[in-house]
């Protein structure tokens, strides 16, 4: 069996075994319950039920999904590292860069795994409850954020090889989250129209955080109205369009996945284990 | 099976290796020997591809730094302290590692059973005792039945007994045809154990030859701490007359003295044959005199 999906094979195990991953399956579905409950009490589910659903959802989820992540990924690396595992796993046959995608592999099926225990189960009762029409905006959420589950773990696990211990991680992945999700929005929108309030300037500023393109394209993908997209994806669209918008942004998300993991691999490669 | 040349390793302005060259063959068994911090560990973790280092070092022709995926399948492992997952049991830590290093799993029973852990397999590695976690590491080095054993200190958290099985082990890893490399700091094991010792000293070769020259070399000393009964004056006049004792004292019922780490026995056996009852006796934790070996190490280059 290949290495990556030994180490792969492990970590879902580990994460399964913890209380974390069932912990957050069930605050998922828990909020979908609660959030479609609320929805139905105030007009009935039926064609617009999940679209509503989904929209209560999608800011709730942009802080949750990215802690789960974050701190995830942190604590990939160091833990081992803090153990002393670290150096045992890199005596075996496997490569530095193997051992961090296995984990990656690992924690991103477990993260998916948690999403879609939660949110499929959920979404399963709340139709069982009351026939759907519309169940693609609620679908194409769910798979917003798996996509950012995979960004925020590449960073939790670029946070982690480069931290010394586990506390540290830790504490450097919540002010990570702390900084993408809550202060971002306002900081850097204030920052880019300070230095330069050019277009380009905010389409950097959409870009260079993944929470918040991902937080674009979904609210794009239930309706492109000017004032919920909010100043960065009410100028994406209006400049690019909705498709090239979503373009723009999932490119971003893309290369938020691959380049702190890649890093990560680059790093790791060139410590001393 | 393994050569090293010229490796060296500093961290900052610190030189922790200092271009240490060693060739190992199969079927042979060569001892690391130092203090503390003489580069012992590093010089481990460099063969094994855990840490960079200067100089090259090949296993089976394979170049560490190059290929060490490739090299590390040819090595088997047992770091100073071993260490695993703890919320594994003994069963699965065998498995994940038989699985990396694509061993099957009755091959990696047998190798539990063979270090004495077979009635433990469902037990958490959290709960061993540090022997036992020792027993199992060695499990796993020997797990895929690598032609290259590498053991950091294997004898360190292990009792007498544990000891004494290991120098069978290593005995029969060696006729089984295993180049081993071993660090230790029980300079008494090294002619027993190994065929070829290397003293490091800060970070140098300060010997580098035959295990039996090593230990003939009078550099190796051990402090001796025998309960006498009630017959010290006479003890003394004894290892005074002996070659073996030097430095020798007495602290109310003890005696202490220092002699080669070889000679322990002989020491005891003068006593005895004098008719000195000894009721007790205790032995510190050899040492090597770093600058005799300096010496004796000029002596061999000239030679």
């Amino acid at each position: 069996m290949n290495a990556i999906v030994i180490v792969a094979r492990k970590e879902l195990r580990d994460a399964i075994r913890s209380r974390w991953l069932i912990a957050f399956a069930i605050t998922f579905a828990a909020l979908a319950l609660v959030i479609s409950r609320v929805q139905s009490d105030s007009g009935g589910l039926g064609e617009q039920g999940f679209n509503r659903t989904t929209a209560g959802l999608i800011n709730l989820c942009l802080l949750l999904v990215p802690l789960l992540s974050l701190i995830l990924g942190a604590g990939a690396i160091s833990g081992e590292r803090e153990r002393g595992t670290l150096a045992t796993l890199l005596s075996q046959p496997i490569t530095s860069t193997e051992l961090l995608l296995g984990k990656y592999l690992g924690l991103t099926v477990a993260v998916w795994g948690a999403l879609a225990a939660g949110f499929g189960g959920a979404g399963l009762l709340v139709s069982l409850v009351e026939p759907f029409t519309d169940i693609g905006h609620y679908l194409f959420f769910v798979v917003l954020s798996a996509a950012l589950a995979c960004a925020m773990l590449s960073a939790g696990l670029f946070v982690s090889v480069l931290s010394d211990n586990r506390a540290k991680a830790l504490g450097a992945a919540i002010l990570l989250w702390f900084f993408l999700v809550l202060a971002y929005d306002l900081g850097a929108i204030a920052l880019a129209l300070a230095v330069a309030s050019s277009g380009r300037a905010l389409t950097a500023v959409a870009v260079l955080n993944p929470v918040e393109a991902i937080r674009i394209i979904a609210v794009m993908s239930l309706e492109p109205d000017l004032e919920i997209l909010g100043p960065l994806g009410a100028y994406l669209t209006e400049r690019l369009g909705t498709a090239k918008a979503a373009t723009l942004l999932g490119g971003a998300v893309a290369a938020w996945t691959v380049a702190p993991l890649a890093a990560a691999a680059y790093f790791l490669r060139n410590q001393d284990a | 099976m393994l050569r090293i040349e010229g490796v060296s390793r500093r961290y900052g302005n610190t030189t922790v290796l200092d271009s240490v060259s060693l060739a190992l063959d199969a079927g042979s068994v060569t001892a690391v020997v130092g203090e503390n911090g003489a580069g012992k560990t590093t010089l481990i973790k460099s063969v094994v591809g855990l840490i960079k280092f200067e100089g090259t070092i090949t296993v089976g022709g394979v170049d560490v730094a190059r290929k060490g995926k490739d090299t590390r399948r040819m090595i088997g492992y047992l770091p100073q302290i071993p260490a695993f997952h703890g919320d594994l049991s003994v069963r699965e830590t065998a498995l994940l590692y038989a699985a990396l290093k694509r061993v099957e799993g009755p091959a990696a029973h047998k190798r539990i059973e063979q270090v004495g852990l077979g009635d433990h397999v469902d037990k958490k590695v959290a709960a061993l005792s540090g022997g036992m976690r020792q027993r199992l590491g060695l499990a796993i080095a020997l797990l895929a039945d690598p032609p290259l054993l590498i053991l950091d200190e294997p004898a360190a958290s292990l009792d007498t007994r544990a000891r004494l099985e290991l120098r069978e082990l290593v005995k029969d890893q060696r006729g089984a045809g295993k180049a081993i490399l071993l660090s230790t700091h029980w300079i008494e094991d090294v002619p027993y154990i190994a065929d070829h010792a290397l003293v490091l000293d800060h970070g140098k070769a300060a010997f580098q030859g035959p295990a039996l020259a090593l230990a003939a070399s009078g550099v190796t000393g051990s402090r001796l701490f025998l309960r006498l009964n009630g017959s010290s004056p006479d003890a003394i006049h004894v290892l005074e007359s002996t070659s073996v004792a030097s430095d020798i004292t007495r602290s109310g019922d003890w005696i202490i003295l220092t002699c080669v780490a070889a000679d322990k026995a002989r020491v005891v056996e003068a006593l005895v044959r004098a008719g000195v009852h000894i009721l007790d006796f205790r032995v510190e934790e050899a040492s090597i005199d770093a600058s005799a070996l300096k010496v004796h190490a000029a002596d061999g280059a000239r030679q």
